[in-house]
């Protein structure tokens, strides 16, 4: 629910609601008011013609004649209902549309007064009463009070407001509904460089892709050109920190290279071999400090795919030239089109490392297996490298003092010492690690794992 | 045997140019990488050391110039770039292995030599012929386990020789690999040499191990115990 797109949905749907169902309550309201005073007006008209039609009789009583003019006095449970009453509430008489039932009496208004009321029959049908106290001249002079009432059923008029409820819902939410789709469908369109943008940015995470496109609209585009300063500047950064180490590498070794040429290498014993063995130091700093690996797993926008089918074969090819003489015999399982995301210098050092090593340590036989690593929510697959020979392995003490408190340099043992060293580094920089095991081939095992990247959100 | 050094640390260049010399073999120096593609391309050489960081011609496009031009003699590389992707670089452009700076001599003399051998199609540093052992890292020749006497040009001659055990190999060619300089371009001097090897390898004259091909040269004649 975390999307612009939802919120802005919620947002929308929740003004509609409300704007809707303001207007639906004002149009109910003005319906419902002007239909009740319609009614009123009727039986407002019903009464003043009951009062027309009332004759006293020789008794000096008022009486109905039989037949009213509107005939729905006249039908049975018509809806329509008369009843004349004295003012204790005795009825005097009843329209015969009102047979078998029994209107309540209600309140009975001030004498001369109109009162309209609801009421209900017994078996619960609303009514709409109006009701008239009067104050009868009788032929003698004399006065007698009488209640008109006329009531008339609401049902009908209840449900014809319910129809209109009806169709007042039904088209408004046939209205919201068209609205709100045609709102999403100019959202997706409004979004949609959004989208892109995002899609572009996982292409580039997984090494697919170099930079963001430059087709995005005006809004956009400021972002996107930034996106790209900050990939580029990101980039150079790394190359320009490979290149300083490089150099400095180089500018460094060569002098140490010219020293230890100059003091005359045979020598052995006294100044000579303490020279020697303070250019080792340097030397081994310099290999190590310099060799630090150049990506890391956070650097997702630089990272690169590298073809690990590719570089492995010219790894190996490099290394039949340099072992021609030992010959050894080379055993690669690499999943077809294996890529590992990251520096293509990082990796070659991974491999490059852990392949020399093991030339230098077999017998005959070194094996290189890789595979990716996958996990859930990655857009990239991880890696786990597997490099074992026939060799006589790394003892167990050294392999655990390697691995716990990592290298120190003055510690280093010859052969698997600073290239695991910086093998650890490169593959803890990527957020994986290092194990060491006792290889099926008899050797040492030695297991690279890195993680599978996740989305960076 | 003839080596190009091709290092731009001046002071580098020339210890291990004279190391090489002591060691017996004939060493030209380049200074930077027009100089060394151009002794590489156009001089006679057995075996090239090459830094990769030089001025004016990156060691990889010298070497890759090389083998382009279809020289097939063995490369070295000298490199202070320890990272995995320049050794790669170097050895997929054509180099044959790589020694890492700050080296100790020993090293490079071993990865020479064992460089040499293997463009002779020879598999271990003991080259053996017959009743004829060469040992290329002791620089000794015997004769049935006899080690005999050479001095250090006689060894050289046979070491040439033998290396590349089969294919005849002129005069000219003779002199060329195996003197500094080009003063004593003269073939009589080979000539005496083989001579006085002969005597000393062959002395009941009865294995005859180096032949000679008039108007062609000479070639080591035994056939190979091993190899490669």
């Amino acid at each position: 629910m975390n999307s612009l797109s939802s919120r802005l949905l919620i947002s929308v749907s929740i003004l509609l609601l409300f704007f809707f169902g303001a207007t639906i309550a004002v149009l109910d309201r003005a319906f419902t008011k002007a239909g009740e005073q319609a009614r009123r007006d009727i039986l407002d008209g019903h009464l003043v013609a009951l009062l027309a039609a009332a004759e006293p009789d020789e008794t000096g009583e008022l009486v109905m004649p039989y037949r009213l003019r509107e005939p729905r006095f006249g039908r049975i449970g018509s809806g329509l209902y008369a009843e004349l009453r004295d003012p204790a509430g005795e009825v005097l008489w009843r329209s015969r549309s009102a047979l078998g039932l029994e209107i309540p009496v209600g309140t009975i208004p001030e004498l001369g007064n109109h009162l309209f009321g609801r009421e209900a029959l017994e078996d619960g049908t609303p009514l709409l009463t109006l009701s008239l106290a009067v104050d009868w001249e009788l032929d003698n002079g004399a006065y007698r009070s009488y209640i008109f009432k006329v009531a008339e059923s609401l049902d009908g008029f209840n449900a014809q407001i319910a129809g209109f409820r009806r169709q007042l819902f039904g088209w408004f939410a046939a209205v919201a509904a068209t609205m709100l789709i045609a709102f999403s469908m100019l959202l997706r369109g409004l979004l949609k460089p959004l989208r892109q943008i995002e899609t572009e940015i996982t292409q580039i995470e997984e090494g697919g892709r170099g930079s963001l496109s430059r087709t995005f609209p005006t809004e956009l585009k400021g972002v996107a050109r930034n996106m790209n300063l900050l990939i580029d500047s990101e980039r150079a950064r790394s190359d320009r920190y490979r290149y300083t180490l490089d150099n400095l590498a180089h500018s460094l070794k060569t002098p140490l290279a010219a020293m230890r040429a100059l003091l005359n290498d045979g020598v052995d014993q006294g100044l000579g071999k303490r020279f020697n063995e303070q250019i080792d130091r340097m030397d081994e700093i310099v290999r190590y400090q310099l060799r630090k690996p150049t990506a890391s797993s956070a650097d997702n926008l630089v990272l690169a795919s590298v073809s690990v089918e590719k570089e492995v074969a010219r790894l190996i090819d490099g290394l039949r030239k340099v072992y021609h003489d030992k010959h050894p015999e080379f055993d690669v399982r690499i999943d077809k089109g294996m890529q590992f995301r990251g520096d293509t210098g990082d990796f070659l050092e991974l491999a490059g490392n852990l392949l020399d090593n093991a030339c230098k340590w077999c017998e005959r036989r070194v094996s290189i297996r890789v595979v990716p690593s996958v996990g859930a929510q990655a857009i990239a697959s991880g890696m786990v490298l597997v490099v074992a020979d026939d060799g006589p392995g790394i003892p167990e003490d050294a392999a655990k003092a390697l691995l716990e408190r990592g290298m120190r340099l003055d510690e280093s043992t010859p052969g698997h010492g600073i290239g695991l060293a910086v093998v650890k580094d490169i593959a803890h920089s990527y957020g994986g690690q290092l194990t060491i095991q006792r290889s099926e081939l008899g050797g040492a095992e030695i297991t690279v794992s890195i993680p599978p990247v996740s989305r960076s959100s | 045997m003839r080596l190009l050094v091709i290092e731009d640390d001046a002071t580098l260049r020339e210890t291990l140019s004279r190391k090489l010399e002591e060691g017996g073999f004939a060493v030209e120096q380049a200074a930077d990488g027009k100089e060394g593609l151009y002794f590489a391309s156009e001089y006679p050489v057995d075996l090239a050391i090459i830094d990769l960081g030089l001025p004016e011609m990156s060691g990889i496009d010298i070497i890759k110039q090389v083998r382009a031009d279809g020289h097939t003699y063995p490369i070295l590389i000298l490199t202070a770039r320890d990272r995995w992707e320049d050794k790669v670089d170097g050895l997929s452009a054509g180099a044959d292995d790589y020694v890492v700076k700050p080296f100790h001599f020993e090293e490079v003399n071993a990865r020479v030599t064992a460089l040499l051998r293997r463009s002779g199609g020879w598999a271990s540093s003991e080259l053996k012929a017959g009743p004829v052992t060469l040992d290329m890292s002791r620089q000794e020749v015997l004769i049935n386990d006899e080690p005999i006497e050479l001095t250090s040009f006689e060894y050289k001659i046979i070491e040439y020789l033998m290396v590349r055990a089969g294919t005849v190999i002129s005069k000219a060619e003779l002199t060329d690999r195996l003197y500094d300089q080009d003063f004593e371009r003269d073939s009589n001097v080979i000539e005496v040499f083989i001579g006085r090897l002969r005597k000393k390898l062959d002395p009941d004259n009865t294995i005859k191990p180096i032949e000679t091909l008039r108007g062609r040269g000479y070639r080591f004649a035994l056939e190979r115990n091993q190899v490669d």
